[in-house]
């Protein structure tokens, strides 16, 4: 039999195939019916199983989550299990690298799913309103019938997106990255959109689509500019013709910049951030924190991939260096001056992860200098996808919380917050260690990645000062400007300190406007303290040593690419 | 060591968060008794720490001790992160040891005074938290944990102001956390230049970028810059002052104390300011002594302003703790006063500076404390005559006031007077500015006293503040009385017997400027 592809391929890409094999069953095990077929002049009735009235156990509304919370956790597992890494045709290639991203992504989902089950809850046994009821329960039943039908629709998208991701990590070639984050992106602004009769869902969605496709134009079109550079769009010819050429060739320059756009869009660097706060807030929570989580990590990919595989120069300054410089200290400063004066904790937190993505970026400028050792950038780039592994942690679990906010009510206001430690101390504990972690407090991960950060940029640049300087003044004025990328991080880390404390105070010491303890969310409440233990967990101690590996392996298979 | 920092943590944390995941009727007899096991843990701690901290008894000869050595020490370090090279590696010697001893004092004497507690089954686990990140900031020898043990001092005093703390508590509390989190990561910076220039050593080999955060063995020759160096030592200062704290950078420290509960202040000024200078000395003075000796200006500077602003404020104040407050700045100029001259008697006195100070002062916190605990307010003047109120609150004040503006056979006068000789030593006459300042401190002490203990229109009536409603007030309570009669004893004991600790500090620093003189005496080509 002549497979697309045969077992041993199939075997680097076991969890992509789960999620695969999950999309179709979410598609088809809804639609199983009695539906049957009669031979014709016979009386023999053929069941075709797809159609008419659907047996009690598909018609379960509960159905398509539970499929997807399956096809994710054996997705992780598989993931996890794997160590075999090869390449698979001439796009893809299975590496630690993509092993490490697509478990990040499909970490991320998990989450999502797990909020989901209550933020979009489907209930079994709802009856069409009738005319006895008052208007209230009639809307409410009919949203609650809402809800149950779109239940398939927002796990079909939500696989998809682990999909584009996923394979998006492994991608080799530019026109497969592309298509790849094209997948995902298009499913993200449904995911966006996905609350479309409320007005504000809508048009978060709109605009992210909007914004989101004319940066994706852009990038499209550096890359055709590209192609027309080289004539090959696979990322090894592209990084051998670029390190043939002498100089910078204006178009291939201007193609990545055109490029850097689009990608600068999907991580919210500035000023192509615009979109992302609305577009947070306007989504429901467990999408947000994909937003926040996988889609950044899914840009810096590309970043990645663009800037220091292809376009890094053997020796010497990259020419994107200092634009990159510019735009993540612009981004981290723009993105907490923003928060400071946002009362709006899901756009606090939209801002806030377009800070974070300015400390990557500073780290993606520290490798562009071209004065670190090979060795200096391997810890750049290990602190950039440990910090991007660990997001999915604590920035997901920050959200996870809102999400148990918005089961009940809304979470769009700093109020909703308000006493939430005296209705759910175990929750809001979390959330404090959360924003701790943001704010990069130790013992905790978020520390611990952005130490690693300014660790590598300092050790970038700390070298590069006067040795035979005898005053402070001296060794200042000899130092390469990338030392000060670092005094960048750590200002902004102090300015973010203070909304993110915020936080914890209203959370602790403001009246709580309505004192009910919060709904029954059993598999939410743990999944938001998991993600609590495992931040102190990975912030020190042998977990944190494991990951660090994992990351560091990871790091050395993208660099000997 | 180990066993020291860790259980404290784990049973302060286990206390919060037991009662939290366990069904109701376990919950709430937890909630019970935490107070109680908070206390005994905390006993137990400070049993042990003593049990260490004499010669007699611990068998260890502190005075013995090298520079550069440690005792109990964990030879063998737990590695925590072997990709960066962090390590758990414990010791104490003659610099940290007074200061464990001293955490160890003070954290059961300030659950003693805030024994009721609103909420006592948070708060008493929450101060033994604190402890064990205190006693984690004296102890841990690597950089990275030590870091994490500095900052995870603010979390519990966080709370502590924000939950207990007088009315204007929120802004306090978020310019506390704020302005010591800056100051913090400004040093992470200076401390990972220093991180990047260690080399290899054996048993962290193989990591991830081939540093490691070890202080034992970190050597700072390896920076070469003699710039990078002194930037180093300045990011640290920045820390560090901002920590002790020095003008310009002290003034979260009154808007702290103020809101603070009593058992919150008490540890703010009795430990956590010494933290900034157990870290200046231990980080940036004992590795860069060159820095420091080229720097003097400037730690004069500070410590001159710190001395004479702080003293000057205090003459202005009408509060009694914001007073007492700046008087710790005021206080704490003169350690680094006594760092800036490098001298072995100035650096013991410095050192003994910081062990009085964190007696004297929780005393007399406990005592404005007391104040607003029985009489409603802090403002000097609107209550008189307090001898005739409370004879004993009276008594524990003047004892306090008298040893901080340093009256000979009590704790302060000892490291005050070690200071000053010192410094006549290194700088002549410019001894009079601190000198004269203590005149300074000598009125404020003096009539802010007068206003309170005594001057009452009538012979056995004082004058009561308006803020108790006519009311009579109560004396103070017997665990109020008790922890502040034990501070003001030991104050009394340390003034009359300061060879206890002084004689280990003295032999620290004697030995720390023998190592720094020969080092300087190599590097100008003379043999050893």
């Amino acid at each position: 039999m002549n497979l697309p592809i045969n077992t041993s391929e199939a075997e680097l890409i076991i969890p992509e195939l789960i999620m695969l094999f999950g999309l179709i069953a979410i598609i088809l095990i809804p639609n199983l019916g009695k539906a049957s077929f009669r031979i014709p002049l016979t009386r023999i009735r053929v069941p075709v199983l797809i159609g008419g009235s659907r047996f009690k156990s598909t018609n379960n509304p509960k159905l398509p989550n539970q499929i997807s919370l399956i096809t994710f956790t054996s997705a992780l597992f598989f993931g996890l299990m794997q160590n075999s890494y090869d390449t698979i045709g001439e796009t893809l290639e299975v590496t630690e690298f993509s092993r490490l991203f697509s478990l990040i992504f499909i970490a991320a989902l998990l989450l999502a799913t797990i909020a989901t089950t209550h933020r979009l809850p489907a209930r079994v046994n709802i009856k069409p309103p009738n005319e006895s009821d008052s208007e209230n329960i009639s809307t409410k039943k009919i949203d609650a019938l809402i809800d149950n039908r779109r239940q398939v629709d927002f796990h079909i998208i939500l696989i998809m997106v682990g999909l584009g991701m996923s394979l998006m990590s492994m991608a080799t070639h530019l026109f497969m990255l592309f298509v790849c984050i094209e997948l995902a992106s298009l499913s993200s602004y449904i995911l966006v959109a996905f609350h479309k009769e409320s007005k504000i869902g809508g048009e978060a969605g709109m605009k992210y689509f909007i914004v989101g496709s004319v940066a994706s134009a852009v990038g499209i079109y550096g890359m055709s500019l590209l192609y027309l550079w080289s004539g090959d769009l696979s990322l090894d010819a592209l990084a051998i013709k670029w390190s043939e050429s002498e100089s910078v060739d204006p178009l291939a320059g201007i193609a990545v910049g055109l490029m850097l756009v689009a990608f600068g869009f999907k991580v919210g660097a500035a000023p192509f951030h615009l979109a992302a706060p609305d577009a947070y807030s306007g989504a429901s929570s467990p999408v947000a924190g994909l937003l926040a989580t996988a889609s950044k990590a899914m840009g810096f990919v590309a970043l990645m991939r663009i800037l220091v595989s292809v376009t890094m120069p053997v020796e010497g300054e990259a020419f994107w260096y200092t634009a990159i410089a510019v735009i993540a200290v612009v981004t981290m400063t723009w993105g907490n001056l923003a928060a400071l004066t946002s009362s709006n904790p899901k756009r606090m937190l939209a801002y806030s992860s377009v800070s974070h993505a300015g400390y990557m970026l500073a780290g993606l400028a520290a490798i562009g200098s071209g004065l670190g050792s090979e060795e200096a950038i391997e810890l750049v780039l290990t602190a950039i996808v440990f910090h991007l592994a660990v997001l999915v942690i604590f920035k997901f679990g920050a959200f996870l919380v809102l999400s148990l906010l918005e089961t009940e009510g809304r979470s769009h206001r700093l109020e909703d917050l308000h006493g939430l430690a005296r209705r759910e101390p175990l929750v809001a504990g979390s959330m404090f260690l959360f924003m701790l972690s943001l704010a990069g407090v130790p013992p905790l991960s978020g520390f611990l990645s952005k130490f690693l950060m300014i660790n590598g940029i300092v050790n970038i640049s700390a070298g590069t000062g006067a040795s035979d300087a005898t005053s402070v003044i001296d060794w200042l004025t000899s130092v390469e400007p990338v030392f000060w990328l670092a005094f960048a991080i750590v200002i902004n880390s102090a300015l973010s300190m203070f909304y993110y404390l915020r936080i914890g105070l209203v959370m602790f010491f403001e009246e709580p406007e309505d004192s009910r303890t919060l709904k029954d969310a059993l598999s939410l409440k743990l999944a938001i303290v998991a993600c609590a233990i495992l931040t102190l967990l990975v912030g020190i101690g042998p977990l944190s040593d494991s990951l660090l590996e994992m990351v560091a392996e990871a790091i050395n298979s993208f660099v000997s690419n | 060591m180990t066993i020291l920092t860790l259980t404290p943590i784990g049973v302060g944390l286990l206390l919060l968060i037991l009662p939290q995941i366990l069904p109701g009727n376990l919950a709430s007899s937890i909630r019970k008794f935490s107070r109680n096991v908070s206390f005994g843990v905390s006993m137990a701690l400070f049993a042990f720490a003593t049990y260490l901290s004499f010669t007699t008894f611990g068998g260890i000869d502190w005075i013995g001790i090298n520079m550069g050595e440690y005792e109990l020490m964990n030879n063998e370090p737990v590695t925590l992160i072997s990709s960066i090279g962090v390590s758990w590696i414990v010791g104490v010697d003659a610099l940290s040891l007074p200061m464990v001893w001293l955490t160890a004092l003070l954290i059961p004497l300030s659950m003693l005074v805030e024994w009721d507690a609103k909420e006592g089954h948070i708060f008493h686990p929450l101060i033994l938290v604190m402890e064990g990140a205190l006693l984690g900031v004296f102890v841990v020898l690597d950089l990275f944990v030590f870091y994490i043990f500095w900052e995870m001092t603010l979390i519990p005093m966080f709370f502590l102001i924000l939950v207990w703390g007088g009315d204007d508590r929120k802004y306090a509390s978020m310019k506390f956390f704020i302005y010591t989190f800056t100051a913090s990561v400004i040093m992470l910076v200076g401390i990972l230049i220093m991180y990047f220039h260690t080399g290899d050593i054996s048993g962290v080999s193989g990591t991830l970028t081939g540093h490691h955060f070890s202080l034992v063995e970190m050597n700072t020759e390896m920076i070469q810059s003699e710039g990078l160096r002194h930037l180093v030592w300045i990011l640290l200062l920045i820390g560090f002052a901002t920590k002790m704290p020095s003008v310009p950078v002290h003034t979260w420290l009154p808007d702290a104390h103020v809101q603070a509960p009593t058992a919150g202040s008490m540890l703010l000024a009795g430990v956590m300011l010494k933290m900034g200078a157990y870290g200046f000395l231990r980080v940036a003075v004992s590795l860069f002594p060159e820095s420091t000796v080229v720097f003097t200006p400037i730690l004069i500077f500070l410590g001159m302003a710190s001395l004479v602003y702080g003293a000057w404020v205090c003459m202005g104040q009408t509060n009694l703790k914001r007073m007492v407050a700046y008087s710790s700045v005021s206080h704490m100029g003169l350690i680094f006063l006594g760092i800036a001259t490098m001298q072995p008697l100035g650096i013991a006195g410095a050192l003994f500076m910081m062990f009085a100070h964190g007696i004297i002062s929780p005393l007399l916190f406990a005592v404005a404390g007391a104040f607003k605990h029985h009489y409603h307010t802090l403002e000097i003047g609107s209550m008189r005559g307090i001898a005739h109120h409370s004879p004993y609150l009276a008594a524990h004040m003047m004892l306090g006031w008298m040893a901080s503006l340093g009256l000979p056979l009590l704790a302060g006068f000892v490291a005050e007077v070690a200071i000053l000789i010192a410094f006549w030593m290194s700088f002549g006459w410019l001894v009079l500015l601190p000198a004269l300042t203590l005149i300074i401190t000598a009125v404020y002490y003096l009539t802010s006293m007068q206003k309170t203990i005594f001057e009452s229109n009538d012979r056995h009536h004082g004058i009561l503040p308006e803020s108790l409603h006519g009311e009579e007030p109560r004396d103070i309570t017997w665990n109020e009385n008790t922890s502040m009669f034990v501070l003001g004893i030991l104050t009394v004991v340390f003034g009359i017997f300061p060879f206890i600790f002084f004689d280990m500090m003295s032999d620290w620093s004697t030995e720390f400027i023998r190592e720094v003189l020969l080092n300087h005496l190599i590097d100008q080509g003379v043999k050893p």
